[in-house]
């Protein structure tokens, strides 16, 4: 009970510890994660060209104007840049070489452990990719200023939470198997298309709009990006904002519960030695 | 009369084992049996590396069944000139491209110098010791994407298939070139896989028609780092499309591949370690 008590006490102060050890870890690694401020202005501008061109023969796509869809693409990529995370690789490399027993014998949980180096992690990117990125879209002449301010944060931080869910469910597939690259790979993959991250998903076919509906991965991605821009769309279903990111937080809780029930099976297939 | 024969023909057997083709067929003997030892996971991974070259494509199709479309190119010809880039990329991946994650961690971990201290050309073991069977996935896309948008095209005349292949050829050179200089640079950036980001990013601009860039983008990828070269040209030359300065810009691409080739050099020369 005592032990209980004091790791329940001690709980904050090993977190911030978690997050700074991560942020000056990945500090000294930083010049490659400057290379998204040249690699993110290209690619948006190969998306400029293509979509330009497109609309030139007409004026909206699905509802977006060209301005929307560079905004979309824009945000987007924030997006990306936020919610982008190890963790589930990590878990993975820690299960295959056994190095996981040492989180089986350390007071601390491993996936609030894990969740608190993303955030780290994330708090470094913010500086060395977000803020010059945000600094090129305002230069050309993107306007970043979102429709709903107060959603659109909480829209963002249900993303972030929600994208480490998937991603550390993704993770726990090395408890069933050796060699889990070509899995993650697809389902990493599959995450980042039907998120939205590459096209907005109402572009897509009705009928496959139909089935993204009800998959967690428009809440990653497109959601957050809509309630930015200011209404949300899909599969012919409008929704308030309110509704919609309460859908997300819904979606988190469900995620939540299906990570921990599969935790709860995987991690009695756990064997390690020494490590 | 006959043992002497039979001795030739094992001289040159021998000969062509120890030649520099040898060496590489090899190295893919020696790659392609390691991966098999998890067969799941290697289909699982080519699979992947299929559908990832098919986004570009499924993006076009998305366009142009929202009744969009790029000026002055119909569906299959985006696609055509979409499946020869991603053949190019599915022909240069597994086949030499390895040389950049191949050097970049051999680099980081210090066995660099065990290729350095072979009798052999450091550029022939890179690449010999880096064949990717994984991104054969991508040669199978790209055949996948030209075979389809060739089937829903008109048949095209002899022609127009030599200028194509010779297009194609400096294509796979360009893609030797980038090779070269992300190898390069991973001599000196010392553990840092985004190299590739820089690389297929630029490489995006190669995946549309030229002509939806601007006069100074096309200048660009044209003369500077000629890009155009890699399906933009290839395409346009199979089908009958004019290609406006293709002499320039096949000697900027000669230009590119020989500065690849010092850059590559230049840096192997600068490589120092302590011994891994």
């Amino acid at each position: 009970m005592d032990g209980i008590v004091s790791r329940r006490s001690d709980t904050p102060p090993i977190f911030k510890a978690v997050i700074s050890a991560t942020y000056k870890e990945n500090l000294a690694y930083r010049s490659q994660m400057a290379i998204s401020i040249f690699t993110q202005p290209i690619y948006f501008l190969v998306q400029y060209f293509i979509w330009q061109s497109v609309f030139k023969i007409s004026d909206t796509v699905s509802g977006f104007t060209l301005d929307q869809m560079l905004l979309y693409f824009a945000i987007s990529s924030l997006s990306g840049f936020l919610n982008w995370d190890s963790a589930g690789t990590e878990l993975q490399d820690l299960i295959q070489t056994g190095k996981f027993i040492t989180f089986q014998i350390r007071p601390v949980s491993h996936i609030y452990y894990s969740f608190f180096q993303k955030v780290g992690n994330r708090i470094l990117a913010f500086w060395v990719e977000m803020v010059p990125v945000i600094f090129f879209y305002i230069l050309f002449g993107i306007d970043l200023i979102p429709a709903k301010p107060f959603w659109t944060v909480i829209s963002f931080s249900i993303s972030f939470v929600l994208s480490f869910l998937v991603s550390y469910t993704v993770g726990t597939i090395a408890f069933w198997l050796v060699k889990t690259d070509g899995v993650r790979r697809s389902i990493l993959l599959f995450t980042q298309i039907f998120s939205g991250l590459f096209l907005p998903l109402n572009l897509f076919p009705k009928g496959f709009q139909k089935i993204l509906f009800y998959l967690p991965f428009q809440f990653i991605t497109y959601v957050p990006t809509r309630v930015y821009i200011g209404s949300y769309e899909l599969a012919g279903i409008t929704m308030p904002i309110p509704q919609i990111v309460f859908l997300q937080a819904i979606m988190v809780v469900i995620m939540f519960l299906v990570n921990r029930f599969i935790w709860s099976m995987g991690i009695k297939r756990f064997t390690g030695v020494g490590s | 009369m006959m043992q002497v024969i039979s001795q030739n023909t094992r001289e040159k057997m021998k000969g062509l084992r120890y030649s520099g083709f040898g060496v590489y067929i090899q190295g893919i003997k020696s790659s392609l049996a390691s991966r098999m030892a998890y067969r799941g996971d290697f289909i699982m991974s080519m699979f992947i590396m299929m559908i990832v070259e098919l986004g570009g494509p499924v993006i076009t199709l998305i366009i142009y069944n929202n009744g969009a479309s790029f000026p002055g190119w119909g569906v299959y010809e985006v696609l055509l000139l979409q499946g020869i880039f991603l053949l190019s990329r599915g022909i240069s991946f597994p086949f030499f491209m390895g040389i950049v994650w191949n050097t970049i961690s051999r680099v980081q971990e210090g066995t660099f110098d065990l290729l350095l201290i072979k009798p052999r050309s450091i550029l022939l073991m890179s690449i010999a010791s880096a064949f990717d069977s994984e991104d054969l996935g991508k040669l199978i896309g790209g055949i996948l994407v030209f075979g389809i948008a060739m089937k829903n095209l008109p048949a095209q005349p002899l022609h127009n298939w030599i200028t194509f292949f010779i297009f194609f050829i400096f294509s796979i050179l360009l893609m030797f070139a980038f090779g070269l200089f992300m190898a390069g640079l991973g001599i000196v950036w010392i553990g840092n896989y985004r190299i590739y980001d820089i690389f297929m990013t630029v490489m995006e601009f190669g995946m549309y028609p030229k002509s939806i860039f601007t006069k100074s983008f096309q200048t660009i990828t044209t003369y500077i780092i000629p890009i155009s070269l890699l399906a933009s040209y290839p395409a346009s030359a199979l089908l009958g499309k004019p290609n406006t300065n293709v002499l320039l810009a096949l000697a900027s691409a000669i230009v590119f591949f020989l500065a690849g080739l010092w850059f590559y050099f230049r840096m192997v020369a600068n490589y120092t370690s302590s011994g891994g």
